[in-house]
């Protein structure tokens, strides 16, 4: 008797266990490492997903109601915002800085060009109060959610209390934006051994190794530090990235390294959009690189690439393309819902 | 039967651990040289320099007491913020063990760096408060705004806004205070003390972490003393 109930609190425990680690709403894709995100902190639920869903979508984080996330970060794009070197706000203004791509947030422990934001919790906050992005306060957001019976529905429905804070909300953003998960891509296809590369893939593919993996590394294709990739000053600008936060010269000029993944789907490149297309960013880093006292070490001697060999690089490239990722029902505006409460959402 | 014993002897434990207990109360008292401060009033200094203030708010976390510099009890994950316009926040209950000896009180004026990289917190914690700062991650430790002659920005005012976690700009402070009564402990914040230190015709404000911050952080933290009764 005893040993069975052993064994029956034991398979409790393992259940348990297997239900934390939200086997079914995140799961470590193969090859991954583990998460940075404390998962533990925030226990992911399909109504805090929802929720922070419909948070995404929804321009009432805006100071005019005109501005959502996805007005900058649109899934299509891996949810940065094509055709605008530097992201584009409330009242047509225009930002400093371009949009990233979002995915793959449960792996970065920085966020921003510059690293101004050390959780992902915490992020949407930036957006939301900027004078150029959403210029909205988050009291104020508190307050028109609480009004909505939408969302008095929905934060009851993952929280099980009528109380709508700025914690409760930002959990909840955050909870979704981990589900955007991408690896899915013909890349992983091929690490998963169920398809191949082509002959010229594979070129590529030894050209990345040699020449982008040590910063873009796989499989996320990013570390997240921070590096100065050899771009000259924009003066209209004057952004010297990093230095701005921690105020240490070694950091001038460095910015936070995007992942390579869907990067098909997401020009214009660099952290002030100047490059619009894949061949002027190899250009850059065969004949553009500026030197300077914090140019990354890598970058140093100079990255020597035969018009065939970049022609073979893009064609590996873009293999990182996820059209699971920019596709998915899952991570979409939630039409349904929003109709189903007549939120006209612009 | 045993659910009944059992639950039996859990309230009478419960009841016991009441016994066993001793409330401290704290008091927080902000004063403009000898009277309690009132907000939006203006005060006249050394007849020529006008003053105003308009928010005072800060953290206070890791209270501790201490009996002969060794530490007897401590509130773990105690974060408070302190409003001085709202009097029922600037009021603190410790629960302590009964017949506790002690002879010195300890808090930080501010939120450590470990809450500080720990994402989203809920009640005194949560970014609505307005003492979270939203373009750059941390916690304002700090807030003082108001207006003066001396300031020469707009509309005079003057606004600090003192925070910062990480080296070499960490402005969380250490107040030690030598207790002098039991039971009760009011500590005041005199502002025309704290207020006569600074320079506002040099410096009007403070909105991100800095070498000056943390200076005024170490100034802000030693203005804090014993209310003399």
């Amino acid at each position: 008797m005893r040993k069975s109930l052993v064994i029956f609190v034991f398979f409790i425990f393992l259940f348990s266990a297997f239900k934390s680690l939200d086997g079914k709403l995140f799961s470590i894709p193969k090859g991954f490492p583990e998460p940075v995100y404390d998962f533990s902190k925030n226990v992911m639920t399909e109504n805090k997903i929802l929720l922070g869903r419909a948070l995404f979508y929804d321009p009432i984080l805006s100071r005019d109601n005109s501005i959502s996330c996805s007005s900058c970060h649109s899934m299509y794009n891996a949810f940065a915002h094509t055709d605008h070197d530097l992201s584009h706000g409330i009242d047509d203004k225009i930002g400093t800085r371009n949009a990233p791509a979002l995915m793959n947030l449960a792996w970065q422990k920085m966020f921003m060009w510059d690293g101004a934001v050390n959780h992902l919790e915490v992020q949407a906050l930036a957006p939301l109060s900027h004078p150029k992005e959403m210029d909205e306060s988050i009291a104020n957001v508190i307050l028109k959610l609480s009004k909505s019976p939408m969302y008095r529905k929905l934060f009851f429905d993952a929280y099980s209390d009528t109380s709508i804070t700025g914690e409760k909300m930002l959990k909840a953003l955050a909870q979704f934006q981990l589900t955007m998960v991408s690896a899915s891509s013909r890349y992983d296809s091929v690490m998963n051994k169920q398809t191949i590369f082509t002959v010229q893939e594979e070129s590529g593919y030894s050209l990345f190794r040699k020449n982008c993996n040590a910063c873009h590394k796989e499989p996320l294709f990013s570390t997240y530090d921070f590096a100065n990739n050899g771009l000259g000053l924009d003066t209209t600008l004057n952004d010297l990235g990093r230095m701005a936060i921690t105020k240490d010269p070694k950091d001038s000029l460095k910015f936070k390294i995007p992942t390579l993944r869907n990067i098909e789907f997401s020009p214009p490149y660099m952290h002030d959009g100047r490059f619009k297309n894949l061949r002027s960013v190899l250009n850059h880093y065969t004949k553009g690189i500026q030197s300077g006292a914090t140019l990354a070490p890598e970058l140093k001697a100079t990255i020597v690439l035969a018009e065939n060999e970049k022609v073979d690089l893009v064609a590996f490239l873009l293999t990182l393309s996820d059209k699971k990722f920019t596709f998915s029902p899952d991570l979409n505006y939630p039409r349904e819902l929003f109709l189903k409460y007549q939120t006209v959402i612009k | 039967m045993r659910i009944f014993i059992l639950s039996v002897l859990l309230s009478l434990a419960h009841l016991n651990s009441k016994a066993q207990t001793d409330t401290i109360q704290i008091y927080f008292r902000f004063t403009f040289e000898n009277d309690p401060i009132q907000f939006n009033k203006y005060y006249l200094i050394n007849n020529e320099d006008s003053l105003e203030i308009s928010a005072l708010k800060f953290y206070i976390s890791n209270l501790a007491l201490l009996n002969k510099e060794e530490v007897v009890w401590r509130e773990e994950l105690g974060y408070h913020l302190i409003d001085a316009a709202f009097e029922n926040t600037a009021k603190l209950n410790l629960t302590i063990k009964k017949d506790l000896f002690y002879d010195q009180l300890s808090f930080d004026l501010g939120i450590d760096s470990l809450t500080n990289v720990s994402g989203v917190m809920a009640n005194d914690l949560d970014p609505s408060n307005n003492m979270y700062w939203t373009w750059q991650s941390g916690y304002i430790n700090f807030k003082l705004e108001g207006r003066s002659n001396q300031s020469s920005a707009r509309k005079n005012e003057f606004m600090f806004h003192i925070g910062g976690y990480q080296f070499p700009f960490n402005s969380l402070q250490n107040v030690n205070l030598k207790l002098n009564q039991k039971d009760s402990v009011n500590i005041e914040l005199n502002l025309a003390k704290l207020i006569s230190e600074m320079n506002l015709a040099e410096l009007d404000h403070i909105m991100s972490p800095s070498k000056v911050a943390v200076e005024m952080s170490a100034g802000i933290a030693k203005k804090f003393q014993i209310m003399r009764p």
